[in-house]
């Protein structure tokens, strides 16, 4: 009777250890190996199931490798990343947003393997552009794959606009400005933004800054190689981002987000809004008629576009980098990105890769990309995350006149400094 | 041997002292009580005091908080840059120390009337109750969410007032985008939120008050305010320990209703010392500040809620 206890005890201990052991990322089951891929759980449900379908295909043609796919949301994305990184419980592949002030941390903190090798064996420096490749290659590495290129432009709603007597999207600043006071003067909110979550506002100062600096003092700002407090661009961007938050943007939209300011361009109460290609999916989701709404770039007058890049990355310990470099060059490749592209935006991070069957909606995006020579990007993935902070509070204060927008350069800059 | 006589005794107490506590020690069924106590004593230590010295011990440190990453000593660096150069410290610490005042004068005030008033046996007094209650089992971020919705400006309450009542200055107040008023407004769901579980304290309280006292008092002549002044807040004084305690530890840490409201703006005006430390920690990857910050926290707690049991628990054994 005795062994009875025994026997329990031994079977609930080899339970634990087996069950413990299932908890560990990646692996060899049945012959296979098991590869564990982190990434961001899509808004919209076909993404997801274009994602499903991908790894299907890969696992059909690659019969000893699976793919394990963990989706999360964005904050708890970036949670599990940050404790699992660098443990045993680490991904063998993990999404992250390229920007020095987000991927540019689990870098440093030596989270991600250099892929140079992967990229002469597979030829992967001539399938991406200069531009995606300047995100891989920022590091002094080859620090991950890129998986989207994200553009940012001005949505604007044509029934609106003709209503205020304007009769096509302004090629300059000044036509922009003009046109805010247009669509004002005719009862019109010209621009909707959602204050509570700090980048939604900050895509209009990010913009207002290339404008009036200029695309190397914005470079040379972002990187600190100029002083904020210095620059006298910085206090006319401010002096700009108050008047466009006082005169131009929804009322009350520091105490709302972006979800309900976007309510307001869908429901035609606002002619414009500052997005990103995934709004196209969004204004078609809204019911919105497509050809009402148009796009433009921000007339910032540098040719650079706005956006941001999302890389997959392979982690520095994972025990199966050829397996994961082969599912990554799978999921760039012609065959994996024609599917990609059709849910997840209109362009391809994949150069051979052009959009089939595009519509006139998502056409619009090409000539902008097209006139564009560059990238700004969105200062949350340029500046660290403490300095975002810092960077929203000032951008807050002058949006509701806490601040004077000539000492908001200085304020910022002296944060750097203390740093 | 005078001497001899003199010390004996003085020696003889020295040494029996430590077994005279040995023996009260024991005497108190503590060594008795210690296998119940060791399972909770043990989850104790190891989930709340053991966290809370890793806590402190981190302030001392730079860390970005990546496993991996090194853990950097930085002695009181952490507290001199909280204290000097943190542009949203003061702020947080003076919104947290309204936040404290605030809640010990209003809800629990409110708890203690709505409570007086549902002790007497008037028509609906179970629904009065149960309704007032149920703010409380709300999840926090779910009242949050309803009272942003209702202090919309595009189309919360405030748009429809000002429509109902033709008051259009209504529609164009900013309960949550003003930086004077954000604060008090996420406050006013705070008070709705917990005032309904500080009148159940209080409605339990008020079961031990006895009856005879209170008649007593009367036919000695004392009015209402005399009856309630001498004999109901005397009966109350251990709910109103246990409320006043729970209120300040619940407002010192109050977190949740601020993230679902503002996620403490407009530019930081709303932010608190709990959600200030985290998000040092977890947004800024600053956990040696974001634990610093958890410690002062941690040390303005003490210094209210232990002087405050220590002279209650006085005024209990003078009573």
């Amino acid at each position: 009777m005795r062994a009875v206890p025994k026997i329990i005890a031994v079977g609930l201990g080899l339970a634990l250890v087996a069950g413990v052991s299932g908890c560990s990322g990646g692996g060899s089951t049945d012959g296979k190996t098991e590869i564990t891929w982190f990434k961001l759980t899509e808004s919209a449900d076909s993404a997801n199931t274009t994602i499903n379908e991908i790894v299907a295909d890969f696992e059909k043609a690659n019969p000893d490798i699976t793919v394990k796919v963990e989706g999360r949301a964005v904050d708890a994305h970036k949670d599990a990343l940050r404790t699992t990184l660098g443990t045993s419980g680490s991904p063998d592949i993990f999404f992250s947003w390229a920007g020095p002030g987000l991927g540019g941390e689990f870098i440093d903190a030596g989270a991600s393997l250099d892929l140079e090798k992967y990229y002469d064996e597979y030829g992967w420096a001539d399938r991406f552009s200069d531009t995606t490749m300047s995100t891989v290659t920022q590091y002094g590495g080859h620090d991950g794959v890129p998986y989207t290129q994200r553009t940012e432009a001005v949505f604007y709603n044509k029934e609106l606009f003709a209503q205020a007597g304007i009769d096509a999207a302004p090629t300059n600043y000044d036509d922009l400005v003009s046109d805010a006071k247009k669509l004002k003067s005719a009862g019109i909110t010209p621009f909707e933004f959602g204050g509570t979550v700090n980048w939604h506002v900050m895509r209009l100062l990010d913009s207002l800054l290339e404008t009036k600096c200029g695309a190397d003092t914005y470079q040379a700002l972002v990187t600190k190689k100029a002083s904020w407090a210095d620059e006298s661009c910085v206090a006319d961007t401010y002096s700009e981002f108050a008047t466009w938050t006082s005169d131009y943007v929804n009322p009350g939209f520091i105490s709302i987000n972006n979800d309900e300011s976007g309510a307001l361009f869908f429901s035609g109460k606002a002619a414009m809004a500052l997005e990103g290609d995934w709004f196209n999916q969004q204004v078609r989701d809204a019911g919105m008629a497509e050809d009402s709404v148009g796009i433009f770039a921000f007339p910032t007058g540098t040719d650079r576009i706005y956006g941001f890049n999302e890389n997959n990355y392979i982690s520095a310990n994972s025990k199966h980098p050829d397996e994961a470099a082969k599912f990554l060059d799978y999921l760039t490749s012609a065959e994996a990105q024609k599917k990609f592209i059709a849910t997840f935006g209109s362009r391809s991070v994949n150069v051979d890769v052009v959009p089939a069957d595009q519509n006139a909606f998502d056409a619009e995006w090409n000539p902008i990309v097209a006139a564009s020579t560059g990238v700004y990007m969105n200062n949350d993935q340029n500046l660290s995350q403490s300095e975002t902070t810092e960077y929203w509070r000032i951008q807050n204060l002058v949006a509701t006149g806490e601040l004077e927008p000539s000492k908001a350069g200085a304020e910022f800059q002296k944060f750097i400094d203390q740093e | 041997m005078s001497t001899t006589s003199t010390t004996a005794p003085s020696r003889t107490s020295r040494t029996s002292r430590p077994r005279r506590r040995l023996a009260r020690f024991g005497s108190t069924g503590f060594i008795a009580a210690l296998p119940f106590l060791a399972p909770a004593l043990v989850a104790y230590l190891v989930f709340v005091v053991a966290p809370a010295l890793e806590s402190v011990r981190l302030s001392f440190f730079e860390w970005s908080g990546f496993q991996g990453a090194p853990q950097v000593f930085v002695g009181l660096q952490n507290y001199v840059r909280i204290f000097t150069h943190d542009p949203v410290f003061w702020t947080a610490l003076s919104n947290t120390v309204i936040w404290v005042i605030l809640s010990l004068v209003i809800p629990v005030g409110l708890g203690l009337v709505m409570a007086l008033a549902l002790n007497r046996k008037i028509f609906g007094r179970n629904l009065f109750r149960s309704v007032f209650y149920i703010p409380g089992v709300l999840a926090p971020i779910a009242i949050a969410n309803m009272w942003r919705w209702m202090y919309n400006p595009n189309y919360g309450i405030g748009v429809n007032l000002a429509q109902l009542f033709n008051l259009p200055w209504l529609a164009d107040v900013q309960w949550l985008g003003d930086k004077n008023l954000a604060l008090y407004s996420i406050f006013a769901a705070f008070v709705w939120q917990i005032a309904g579980t500080n009148m159940v304290l209080f409605l339990a309280g008020l079961q031990g008050v006895s009856p005879d006292h209170v008649e007593a008092a009367k036919l000695d002549g004392a009015n209402r305010w005399q009856v309630f002044r001498n004999v109901v807040m005397p009966s109350l004084r251990p709910t109103t320990v246990v409320v006043v305690v729970l209120t300040i530890i619940n407002s010192i840490k109050v977190f949740d209703l601020i993230v679902g409201m503002t996620g403490g703006g407009p530019a930081q005006q709303t932010q608190v010392l709990a959600l200030w430390s985290f998000q040092q920690s977890f947004n800024n990857h600053e956990y040696g500040s974001g634990n610093a910050i958890a410690t002062v926290l941690l040390v303005i707690t003490l210094i209210i809620v232990v002087p405050y049991m220590v002279w209650t628990a006085k005024q209990e054994k003078n009573s």
